[in-house]
């Protein structure tokens, strides 16, 4: 650290007493610090998105020399109706992993946290925590293909519904348009509860528990309590949640490949299916890379939004 | 500020020391002719039919080629799939290699000038008599990379078509006889579905839908249609017959119970499974399952061509290719030429394989020797109409998509037809702008 301490030095030095020199100087030891991550993210993130962005100015089939076409390529994504039905998708994919994994996962963690947990021993709220947890841990190609199993006409979940007396409800799920996006939905939302619930459960070990005590000394339900001490004290942990899985539904990839590659009739496709299908299977490179580029701006438009209704939030509870 | 300097120098060194390494390589020890090194790589799994006929074909390369090392790599499919284009364009590529026909793979690579033209080997050592017309069209590609035309750019030398497997034992508790003829197996499928049977497996999610459709339209087509459809020879009228009748006569049969309606979702495993547990009377697919059906299945069974049909689904296994940066290319064409030996092929018949060019007679097992009489038959009368998803990239999905629509009716034939008339079309004008 010497070099920043002579910095610092000169910069306290500065004849006029100026504040600006110092700090500008003060904050360059932090850059030498940032280097190694900034390397690496110019070299695997940064060259890459400008190099995909490039691309989709081009026609190329992956061999030889792109040729230049300029915004083609985009013009050509606004006629395309599967691209517009992916992200219609996406929508759905939010709903599934985003939307009701939080709300229930909320529900879950209070009810783990304040109910189970006091109740019984810690280790029933922890037992539970981890089974919830457990899909998350699963490699999520093998759970795609554990459901695309249970989900199939002579699979686990036909068998029980005839075992039962439903044999009527027994349907193809994954193969007719119609039930297929809800069939992936709900194994998305399998997949996504546990990580609200193991986040928010961490969250609620920092809350003074005398809040708790107080308010049910003071006669407030569970109800009560989750409205006024649960949500507003993991409202950051909630912001957290709600931008990665709204990130991880729109790039979702993974169980789409495993259990339907994006049929029937484009009924499950998502944009990155799209571009990975546009890209390698079909070899249009460029077009491939335009999807690609549109679904990376969409996200970081997104997360920027969040980063700062999260900022807003925390400045009027600040102010509060 | 000096640590800074010393770090950024660091990292610089480290990048430029880790770039020069790996352009090094370690071709040291091959020259640029005479080579001592014969680098050869394929993605047979070790015990399948081609995997015991190569290892075979390197055993006896060696013995003639005293002196040469054969370095042999075996490599994923999917590996060779996905990165030959960037693999042969570098100095780390191989002297031979298994690589996929078509136009969007060898073709692509053909046009990119990586592949080394095999024209002049093809004529010298009479490979150009042993392929019939149709098994050469995987080998020959035009300057635009479309194949069926053009210079040589690979050698095939085993093949696979598409036939109907039946479980005998099925046949004779139902009372059914072995159909030869299109209107004796509709016959004999109504049989099974008045016995509440569904005769046909099939599995809408992966090929064997777009293959049964492909059956279906080849008992209505001609050689001009398959040219113009696979080769772009004339434009396709996706609404007229063949196609027409394949997507019509489909939805037929789905509608009168020949196939079941719950398998719009079935992988092509889940229909291979189903017959080999005895659950299904018959199947349309290809003799990449024959070796399997043998090893496995517990029931008789045998197969017959798809009735009626003068044309059937298949075409000539991968091919072999020497990237243009081999140096070692001499050596390539002796190992392929091995590869067309009698000998060679025999041992790819005799493992449940289909050769190109085997005589019967070696072949020992009755089923393996049906089989390869059944590709003779085809091949030698040309009438080997490739696969239907071949014609532009991308097209399997469009045809996985289109005909699971027909097996859970949620789209008319007519609809379907338009669903994967658009994507080719769309598909053979990229082709041809090039």
């Amino acid at each position: 650290m010497a070099a920043t301490d002579a910095l610092v030095t000169r910069g306290d030095t500065d004849p006029k007493g100026r504040r600006g020199p110092r700090r500008r100087r003060g904050d360059a030891g932090y850059w030498l610090y940032l280097l190694p991550g900034a390397v690496l993210f110019a070299l695997v993130i940064g060259g890459p998105l400008l190099f995909t962005g490039y691309l989709s100015l081009t026609r190329w089939s992956g061999i030889g020399d792109p040729t230049f076409v300029g915004l083609e390529n985009y013009q050509r994504l606004l006629d395309d109706t599967v691209f517009w039905q992916s992200f219609r998708n996406t929508l759905a994919m939010i709903v599934a992993m985003v939307v009701v994994p939080t709300v229930v996962g909320l529900v879950l963690a209070a009810v783990l946290f304040d109910t189970i947990g006091r109740r019984f021993k810690p280790r029933t709220a922890n037992a539970l925590r981890a089974a919830f947890y457990l899909p998350q841990v699963l490699p999520v190609v093998v759970a795609g293909i554990v459901w695309g199993w249970i989900l199939r006409p002579d699979g686990a979940l036909n068998g029980l519904l005839d075992a039962v007396g439903l044999g009527a409800l027994t349907h193809d799920w994954l193969g007719d348009p119609d039930t297929a996006l809800p069939a992936v939905m709900g194994v998305m939302i399998w997949v996504q509860i546990g990580y609200p619930v193991v986040v928010f459960m961490a969250a609620l070990q920092r809350v003074d528990p005398e809040l708790y005590e107080a308010a049910e000394i003071d006669g407030a339900g569970w109800a009560r309590r989750f409205r006024a001490i649960t949500l507003p004290q993991i409202r950051p942990e909630t912001f957290v949640v709600a931008l990665t899985c709204t990130i991880a539904a729109m790039k979702v990839f993974g169980p789409i490949y495993a259990l339907t590659r994006g049929g029937p009739e484009n009924a499950t496709n998502v944009p990155s299916y799209f571009a990975y299908y546009t890209f390698f299977k079909k070899l249009q490179v460029g077009y491939g890379s335009a999807i690609s580029t549109v679904l990376t701006l969409i996200i970081v438009v997104v997360a920027l939004l969040f980063i700062r209704a999260q900022h807003r939030a925390e400045r009027r509870d600040g102010s509060a | 500020m000096q640590r800074f300097r010393t770090v950024v120098a660091a990292v610089t060194l480290a990048v430029a020391a880790a770039a020069s390494l790996t352009a090094c390589g370690d071709d040291a020890d091959e020259g640029a002719s005479g080579a001592k090194v014969l680098k050869l790589w394929h993605y047979e799994g070790e015990t399948s039919a081609m995997g015991v006929a190569w290892d075979k074909a390197i055993e006896v390369f060696k013995q003639e080629h005293p002196g040469v090392e054969v370095r042999f790599e075996r490599k994923a499919f999917e590996q060779i799939q996905q990165n030959a284009g960037m693999i042969i364009n570098s100095s780390e590529g191989p002297d031979v290699m298994e690589y996929n026909k078509g136009n969007a793979t060898a073709g692509l690579l053909s046009k990119q000038g990586l592949l080394t033209d095999l024209t002049a080997e093809a004529t010298k050592r009479g490979w150009d008599k042993t392929l019939s017309p149709s098994l050469q069209t995987t080998a020959r590609y035009d300057d635009k990379g479309v194949m069926g035309s053009g210079n040589w750019y690979g050698v095939p030398n085993y093949g696979e078509y598409v036939m109907v497997y039946y479980n005998k034992d099925l046949f004779d508790k139902n009372g059914v006889k072995v159909p030869t003829t299109f209107d004796e197996l509709t016959a004999a499928m109504d049989t099974f579905v008045a016995k509440g049977v569904t005769p046909l497996g099939t599995a809408g999610a992966e090929y064997p839908a777009g293959q049964l459709f492909y059956q279906l339209a080849l008992a209505r087509a001609d050689r001009a249609f398959v040219d113009n459809y696979q080769l772009y020879k004339n434009p396709v009228d996706f609404k007229a017959d063949p196609l027409k009748y394949g997507a019509d006569t489909f939805a037929e049969w789905v509608k009168k119970g020949y196939v079941g309606k719950g398998t719009a979702s079935a992988k092509a495993e889940d229909m291979g499974t189903a017959f080999i547990a005895g659950k299904t009377p018959m199947i349309v697919s290809g003799s990449w399952w024959y070796g399997r059906f043998k090893a496995e299945m517990k029931a008789n069974w045998d197969s017959f061509l798809f009735p009626g049909n003068k044309l059937h689904a298949g075409s000539s296994g991968n091919i072999w290719v020497v990237p243009a940066t081999s140096k070692a290319k001499d050596l390539a064409y002796d190992f392929i030429d091995i590869t067309m030996r009698p000998e060679i092929q025999a041992l790819i018949g005799n493992n449940g394989g289909v050769p190109v060019s085997a005589d019967p007679s070696k072949i020992t097992d009755p089923k393996d020797k049906k089989l390869i009489e059944n590709f003779n038959a085809i091949s030698s009368t040309d009438g080997l109409a490739f696969y239907p998803d071949w014609p532009v990239p991308g097209y399997y999905d469009v045809l996985v998509s289109g005909f699971q629509g027909l097996i859970n009716q949620s789209k008319s034939p007519d609809q379907v037809l338009d669903a994967i008339a658009k994507p080719y079309d769309e598909g053979v004008a990229e082709i041809k702008r090039g």
